[in-house]
């Protein structure tokens, strides 16, 4: 039931991609380049967040204020508090889009389980950074989502006390709370990166950033609604009153509107699975060949006689899985006598597409239950017939 | 001219003459002490660019 639900997904996307490549020129296909706008949007975060962090306090007494005074005194403050404000709804926008379309075309199979796996990374501490923001701001609604997430976390059993202390700094909401979230939320965006390169390193060609018809609307986007919505804060909290409703950003604190419905617990019983089960995706389905009911070719191997070294096959794989050596010896034929490289295939990232086969001119790669000689016998047959 | 090429060669000139009002905008913006104003038409100039871009490849003037 599950492969016809992704069957059938992967239909309506890719019917998607054709309505899509009628309007735009296929390059420009936005749905193509949707972990490059991530990229994108997460540049423009860091560059406006790194001004913001300069104007910033974290006090209880002196961060409104200081949120205020980005906004109303600084220089163009306003436009970076509104630039780094929209670039967080592009970046969850576009990371989900990326996620979304990789879950239904697909892509979180064989050696790609590692750019799932982190991608997954990726989107939880997204939210992390998000909601943390939201919290830095102190105001109204960061009060409520300080009661409301320490309420969460301290109704999981065993370890919830000790999550809930973790979070919020001390046995109440103490002093040491916005600096600790400050520190988390500009650490954590510097942790993405390192998780952006966990996600790029088993891929050959990553798009990481959008065509410029794509930045520039991006950028134009985040400005004019800069402009023409700018972000503003709520009243400043009040530590001896409790708001009693929450100003809501549906991408960020949607989470916290399921407390309207479910209990704590159930609601962090909830986040866990659907977490855990995020994780799982990849190895959902099987994997070997037989199951999936396609060709078993083999992981490809390397002819030493014919390889010259010339890399072609290590630039055109695209899972990363030929690497190049210095050469032990000499190859046999003439053209690889001269050779100073040798490739070696990499037996855990190969998916035997057979990519390599197709780049090398020199019949020094071949699936081994799929020769090259077979493949051109059935294409002749092909045309014969 | 193809027809094409004139209805994309159109929209192109008219994303230019909102371009240079969006530049007197900043520029007013700046003078008046309009932040906003100035900052949404940056953002204005910026999604101009990015459709003439589409249209100069849409059009055949550019590109493949």
């Amino acid at each position: 039931m599950y492969s016809r639900l992704l069957a059938r997904l992967l239909g309506w996307t890719l019917r998607l991609d054709v309505a899509i490549n009628r309007v735009y020129p296929e390059d420009f296909n936005p749905l193509y380049y949707t972990g490059g706008l991530a990229n994108l949007f997460l540049t423009v975060l860091v560059l406006s967040g790194i001004f913001l962090f300069l104007y910033y306090v974290p006090s209880f007494n002196d961060a409104y204020t200081s949120v205020q005074f980005i906004t109303a005194t600084v220089p163009y403050g306003v436009i970076i508090r509104g630039i780094h404000r929209y670039a967080a709804d592009g970046f969850m926008i576009a990371i989900l889009l990326h996620f979304f379309r990789n879950w239904f075309t697909d892509r979180f199979r064989f050696s790609r389980d590692e750019p799932w796996i982190s991608g997954m990374m990726l989107l939880l501490f997204s939210g992390f950074l998000g909601v943390s923001g939201y919290v830095l701001v102190w105001d109204t609604r960061s009060q409520l989502l300080v009661s409301m997430t320490a309420h969460t976390l301290g109704a999981m059993p065993v370890i919830g006390g000790y999550l809930e202390s973790m979070f919020i700094g001390s046995a109440g909401v103490s002093n040491l709370l916005l600096p600790r979230l400050l520190y988390l939320h500009a650490g954590l965006a510097t942790f993405l990166y390192i998780m952006l390169w966990w996600h790029y390193v088993r891929i050959r060609h990553p798009k990481v950033w959008p065509p410029a018809v794509w930045t520039l609307f991006s950028l134009g986007l985040i400005l004019l609604l800069t402009g023409l919505l700018p972000a503003v804060s709520q009243p400043t909290a009040r530590p001896e009153s409790t708001p009693g409703t929450l100003a809501v950003d549906w991408l960020f604190l949607l989470p916290y509107v399921g407390l309207k419905v479910l209990s704590p617990l159930v609601l962090a019983a909830l986040a866990v699975v659907i977490v855990v089960y995020g994780l799982y995706i990849p190895y959902q389905l099987p994997e070997t060949p037989a199951a999936m009911g396609i060709r078993d070719s083999g992981v490809a191997q390397v002819i030493d006689a014919n390889c010259t070294g010339c890399e072609l096959c290590y630039y055109d794989c695209p899972y990363n899985a030929i690497v190049m050596t210095p050469s032990p010896h000499p190859g046999v034929t003439k053209a690889a006598q001269a050779r100073k490289l040798f490739a070696i295939v990499l037996e855990s990232r190969c998916v035997e597409c057979g990519i390599c086969v197709g780049a090398c001119p020199f019949e020094a790669l071949e699936l081994p239950r799929l020769l090259e000689s077979d493949i051109q016998q059935k294409v002749v047959q092909a045309c014969r017939s | 001219m193809s027809d094409p090429q004139a209805k994309y060669g159109s929209w192109i000139v008219l994303l230019s003459l909102v371009s240079l009002a969006a530049v007197v905008a900043i520029a007013w913006g700046e003078y008046s002490g309009h932040r906003l104003l100035a900052g949404g038409s940056v953002g204005v100039i910026l999604l101009a660019y990015s459709f003439i871009l589409l249209f100069l490849r849409k059009g055949g003037f550019t590109g493949v």
